[in-house]
């Protein structure tokens, strides 16, 4: 169907614009920060000794040639991309000279694999409570989940976490509140090691599942009450279409297309990193280091991470238009 | 317009009580103007003093009154939710009417630049925005770029309504009878889209006062300024959660997840509102 | 039921991404090893997880790697130590030295004897070629932390035999020394044999770390959240031997962002040794948890460190560089309010540029309080005042008595814990003063000379007491009527101070050995050859960029007086004098860390009332005397 591909062309030149003009946003952004990687060296050069003007000025030199900040702002920029596209973000300037993708490659595994499993999961927890509740409006218990969910809803993210760790780290300790594998444990493909990982990631898990699901909840019982009242449930209901299958095939499968498109979204998002996640269980992942890169000035490291979760969320979104027309027979590729 | 709130007051329990919830926050964060304490002294009354007949909310470990206090932070972090609210509103309605209603390269170049937006990482964003401007970054600024970032999604939604408008009889007529483009959007096509401008407008205050107490939380906006955000950032600062004065951390938690609660159930009541066969079948009695 | 298979299908994508950080890490074969908590301290390490955890090589300034990590501590060693607190045998410790440094006559030349029979952890042996080549290698490498000063100071070196080194300097300096002498750190020992196999010594990581310590690494989080050291089975090979065996055979040093945390793991037993808490966490503690304490048994609780809060004037802006409005703005101040809004009361003051803590006091404080009684300050209006009150220390005592148990009641105590006396808040003979300077008050608002508002801003911490102090300090002196705004500034020491970029600022520009009265350690870079013009970067420490020929007079003549006389303790207390009568800063307190330490498994620690040994502050290189002085809590 040459109107699809001409489609998927549209859309990809689409794709490119925006991680261009995201990428391009970034490094302005970035760029504009008062905070001078090479004031911050000699800071932690001169720490001790008291050197004299001349002296500083002559490191001062030296750092920034060695930083290539000593051209034009639009020929960094130019390199900026001639780099990008090989993948290399050039060094970090706060671990000098270890290359920013290598630090970022260090962090990534932990910020996907827990946020992955903790989008996923409130994804499925939500939407099923949210469709079952929207179908079965009048069961005490989906109603008594709602008003809890409501009531979660609100409370601050920090709090949530700071709250888990107090009960099951102090109150009833349980569980770890930090790191994100025991210490006595050598990293490997042993069980241990990956048990290891998951008895740690509990509570940052659920925390961001408790936090996460009220979203999906409400969002597909909204629209499961409104696929209730379609003429096509009324009809199976009527021709004595056994109920389980009804919940499943004729109203959850029509109401999971658009979650399905937000949850594309939310797996795009995960490459900024749950910073306060981070914050509160001591564990590793992109948002310490986005944090960390920022505050020690360190604009190749922030513009990598922030590249690289522009180009996750924009590729998100482009995969989901392309799975669109598949998905919802409704939708007619124009 | 009173007819409606009447309307929604008597027949919607959930729109009631999220007004009055909402409310209360209001009179409660307009009491501020009374306070017998400037907002940032500290050392003005006894610390960490339990809540009692003489200090309803307690004393913090900076020897604040909390209540006097958390009046000045919900005033702000309301103030800054509204002004979020208000700003996006304005650029959602314009982009979403303007790109549903004139279409074509209008309609498509408007949705390139909204799918940029809805693109951005929100939060290296705003931090980066924070280490830029550091202690100019007042919560008028960050309002500002809050705004910048928060109306991509509704504009959309005030388009998929605009694009149904355009092909409504009502429109064909205004412009048979030439009605210029901006009239027929802003006085013909508005009242329709006002309903979800409302009802997203709650969710956007939600969204906005959420990240303005993250940010707070982590120390990345303006400290001097009382809000739920430094609130609960001094608090943490005090090891409020572990050293018993929880009425530091309890009391601005339960009042924010009134003020929470509140624009829910207005969102959602409204939300109903809109769409009349739910509003219907409550109104049928179920 | 396709729904069901498409979870299913996201659930194993999840399964699989989830145990992406596996195949992230190198080698699995290594045997696990539990570390039995009777044979394992664990301390805190105040640094957030390295940024680039496998940087040991901490002679690169900005690497990314952690250095107090326990790698400072447990692996690197240098010629002296010089102690915050009494020390085990006197606050100098020779270590890689055998004896103390030795100048020729006029300072041009050092000589140090070389301890024998060291080795580094991988068995070679430590001779006097390592430290030459340390020398050099700095000085070769302008990108290296200690190359500046080296350069400056060296004309050269030489090994005279395997254990003798002597230095030929550029000028004159009696207190070359000290960049051998550790405060917290020095410049440490590089391995000859590692490092001249090494073609950019900037880009070597030094993974495995070879050292001069008593341990070595033996493991560490590849996220940089903790490393492990294990000691080394020839510990008797290495300086500390002669204070003992260190009692721990493994040593954990993590890093625990969230302070709330700490507490926790403390309570819980996973945790030996914290860092610092904060005031309300350390109250917390000790209420909780009966094996746990500071450095001090009661109130106040936390160590003084040799760090000297203070508010700092910028100088150069012509607000400030009057000394009557300096000493106008520090006799608005009440010391008992700063004290309890930031410390809670656990402040050590000191009215005296001398951070009040380890000999210091017997050295400046007590000698010289009455001087400070007698002190009489010039109002500029004819009348002259005494502003020092002696008592300050002790009507805090009182202040928090009601609410701690333990607050000392002997004088003696008191004033070690709360510190001697400051100045009196005296807001008449400010007026007195900012009237003399020409400035004029309409309403409740001081005006300055040229009619403006009398208005600036005060930078301070993000977090903690400093923030505290920095709020009430600004608070007190808008109740004055001038107006004054407090402000944030994270990057305080990395850009506000040095670039000049503030107005007033809490922060401090006078630290000290601690365990010795010689003040060369900042006092040196407060000579006026390193001011420098308004706008351009000042080199540390002399933030307040102030300048005085008696200032430079005093700096010249400690140049060139030996370390450890009478003369250099004269020198100190002449300084102090200059400093009341200028007040270029405002001297507030000490920086009191509140460091725990939990008597739960380990035994023998310092304490400030019986054997204060060193200080248990744990990012300080000083604190590996004490692992020579733990024992298993079990043991008895």
């Amino acid at each position: 169907m040459p109107s699809f591909i001409l489609f998927a062309f549209k859309r990809f030149l689409q794709l490119a614009a925006v991680i261009f003009a995201g990428t391009s946003l970034a490094f302005v952004v970035a760029k504009l920060s008062p905070i001078s990687p090479v004031e911050t060296i000699i800071g932690r050069v001169t720490n001790r000794a008291s050197m004299s003007p001349t002296a500083i000025q002559s490191l001062r030199e030296t750092y920034t040639e060695l930083f290539g900040l000593d051209i034009p702002l639009w020929q960094q920029y130019l390199n900026f991309w001639g780099r990008l596209f090989t993948g290399d973000f050039g060094p970090s300037l706060v671990a000098y000279p270890t290359p920013a993708i290598d630090l970022i490659l260090l962090a990534l595994p932990w910020t996907v694999g827990l946020l992955t499993v903790a989008v996923i999961l409130t994804w499925i927890i939500g939407n099923l409570l949210g469709g079952l509740a929207g179908y079965y409006q009048n069961s005490r218990l989906l109603k008594a989940v709602g008003v809890v969910a409501i009531g979660i809803q609100p409370i601050p993210y920090y709090i949530v976490a700071f709250l888990m760790v107090i009960i099951f780290g102090y109150l009833w300790p349980v569980l770890p509140i930090s790191g994100g594998f025991a210490m006595n444990v050598r990293p490997g493909f042993t069980p241990q090691f990956v048990l290891s990982i998951l008895h740690h990631a509990i509570l940052p898990a659920s925390s961001l599942v408790l936090v996460g699901m009220g979203t999906w909840f409400f969002g597909m019982r909204a629209l499961v009450s409104n696929i209730v009242t379609e003429d096509y449930v009324t009809y199976a209901e009527l021709a004595g279409v056994e109920q389980r299958k009804i919940v499943s095939s004729y109203v959850m499968r029509n109401a999971i297309v658009p979650q399905l498109t937000a949850l594309a979204m939310a797996l795009g998002g995960i490459f900024s990193g749950t910073i306060i996640t981070e914050q509160v269980f001591a564990y590793p992942g992109l948002g310490t280091l986005l944090i960390r890169a920022v505050n020690g000035g360190d604009t190749t490291l922030v513009l990598a991470v922030s590249c690289i979760s522009v180009i996750a969320v924009a590729t998100a979104i482009f995969i989901v238009d392309l799975l669109h027309p598949f998905l919802d027979p409704r939708v007619r590729v124009g | 317009m009173w007819t409606i709130i009447r309307d929604l007051i008597r027949y919607n329990i959930e729109f009631a009580i999220g007004a009055m919830l909402v409310g209360i926050i209001v009179i409660f964060s307009l009491l501020s103007f009374f306070s017998p304490y400037a907002p940032n002294d500290i050392y003005v009354v006894f610390p960490d003093q339990p809540p009692s007949a003489a200090f309803w909310f307690g004393t913090n470990s900076r020897g604040q009154d909390m209540f006097w206090n958390l009046t000045f932070a919900f005033r702000n972090t309301l103030f800054f939710g509204i002004m979020v609210a208000v700003l996006s509103r304005i650029i959602s309605i314009t982009v979403g009417l303007l790109a549903g209603y004139l279409g074509g390269w209008v309609d498509r170049s408007m949705m390139f630049v909204n799918d940029i937006f809805v693109a951005l990482p929100i939060f290296p964003i705003l931090i980066l925005f924070y280490f830029v401007l550091r202690s100019d970054l007042n919560m008028f600024t960050l309002a500002l770029i809050m705004a910048g970032l928060g109306w991509p999604f509704d504009a959309r939604l005030i388009r998929s309504v605009a694009i149904g408008l355009r092909h409504r009889e009502f429109t064909r007529h205004a412009v048979f009878a030439g009605m210029s483009p901006a009239k027929i959007m802003f006085e013909e096509h508005l009242p329709y889209v006002m309903p979800i401008v409302f009802s997203t407008a709650m969710a956007n205050m939600i969204w906005s006062i959420g990240f303005e107490v993250t940010l707070g939380v982590l120390g990345f906006t303006n400290l001097n300024v009382p809000t739920i955000g430094t609130t609960l950032y001094w608090a943490n600062n005090h090891s409020a959660m572990v050293v018993g004065t929880w009425w530091w951390i309890i009391i601005p938690v339960a009042l924010i997840i009134a003020t929470f609660l509140g624009l829910f159930l207005l969102a959602v009541s409204m939300n109903e509102y809109i769409d009349p066969r739910s509003r219907l079948r409550r109104m049928g009695g179920e | 039921m396709r729904n069901v298979t498409t979870l299913l299908a996201s659930l194993g994508l999840a399964a699989s991404l989830f145990s992406a950080p596996v195949l992230a890490q190198e080698d699995g074969a290594v045997p696990q090893t539990d570390f039995p908590r009777e044979e394992t301290l664990i301390v805190h390490n105040p640094e957030p997880a390295a940024t680039n955890p496998s940087m040991f090589n901490l002679w690169v300034a900005g690497g990314g790697g952690n250095v107090s990590n326990g790698l400072q501590q447990l692996m690197m060693d240098t010629l002296w130590y010089i102690d915050p607190d009494a020390g085990l045998d006197g606050a100098i410790y020779n270590s890689l030295a055998s004896d103390l440094w030795q100048y020729n006559d006029d300072f041009t030349e050092m000589t140090v004897n070389l301890r024998e029979g060291i080795t580094w952890s991988d068995g070679e042996p430590f001779t006097a070629d390592d430290v030459v080549f340390t020398v050099e290698t700095q000085m070769a490498n302008p990108g290296l932390a200690w190359s500046a000063i080296l350069s400056e100071n060296v004309e050269s070196v030489e090994a005279v035999d395997d254990h003798t080194v002597h230095f030929t300097l550029s000028q004159p300096n009696a207190r070359f020394h000290s960049i051998f002498s550790v405060r917290w750190n020095a410049l440490w020992i590089m391995p000859e044999h590692v490092f001249a196999e090494v073609e950019d010594p900037l880009s070597y990581d030094f993974n495995e770390p070879v050292g001069l310590g008593p341990y070595t690494l033996h493991s560490f989080d590849p996220n940089g959240f903790w490393y492990i050291w294990e000691k080394r089975d020839d510990w008797e090979n290495t300086t500390v031997a002669q204070y003992g065996e260190p009692g721990p055979q493994y040593v954990i040093y993590r890093s625990i962002p969230a302070i709330d945390n700490r507490l926790i793991d403390m309570v819980n037993g996973d945790l030996d040794m914290i860092h610092d808490l904060t005031p309300e966490g350390m109250f917390s503690l000790v209420e909780q948890s009966e094996t746990s304490r500071g450095w001090f048994p009661g109130f106040p609780y936390a160590h003084p460190d040799p760090t000297l809060p203070m508010l700092i004037f910028n100088t150069q802006n012509e607000l400030f560089s009057d000394k009557r409005v300096r000493w106008a703005l520090a006799l608005m101040l009440d010391a008992r309010q700063i004290s309890m809004a930031s410390y809670r009361g656990a402040a050590t003051l000191s009215a005296i540029a001398i951070p009040p803590t380890g000999t210091h006091p017997a050295d400046y404080h007590a000698p010289m309080e009455e001087w400070l009684v007698n002190y009489e300050l010039d109002l500029g209006n004819g009348e002259t005042i005494q502003p020092y009150n002696p008592n300050t220390g002790a009507e805090i005592a009182d202040m928090v008595r009601p609410q701690f148990e333990d607050v000392p009641t002997d004088e003696a105590a008191i004033k070690t814990a709360f510190g001697y006396g400051w100045w009196k808040q005296d807001i008449e003979a400010a007026t007195a003063l900012l009237e003399s300077a020409g400035f004029t008050k309409q309403g409740n608002q001081w005006m300055t000379p040229d009619g403006a508002p009398f208005a600036f801003t005060l930078k301070t911490f993000e977090e903690g007491v400093i923030n505290r102090m920095g709020t009430m300090v600004a608070q007190q002196w808008s109740q004055q009527g001038v107006q004054v705004t407090p402000e944030v500034a994270p990057q305080i020491f990395g850009q506000d101070l040095p670039l000049g970029e503030y107005e007033v600022a809490t922060a401090w520009s006078i630290e000290t050995w601690g365990g010795h009265p010689d003040l060369s350690f900042f006092l040196d870079s407060w000579h006026s050859d390193f001011v420098v013009e308004p706008g351009e970067r000042q080199p540390s420490r002399n933030w307040q960029r102030w300048e005085h020929p008696e200032l430079d007079a005093l700096i010249e003549r400690m140049r060139v007086t030996e370390f450890d006389s009478e003369d250099n303790l004269q020198i100190g207390r002449e300084f102090v004098e200059l400093m009341v009568e200028e007040m270029p800063v405002i001297p507030v307190m000490s920086y009191n860390v509140f460091s725990a330490y939990d008597t739960r498994y380990w035994t023998g620690f310092p304490t400030a009332e019986e054997n204060p040994y060193a200080n248990i502050v744990t990012n300080w290189a000083n604190s590996r005397y004490i692992l020579t002085q733990l024992e298993p809590a079990g043991a008895e």
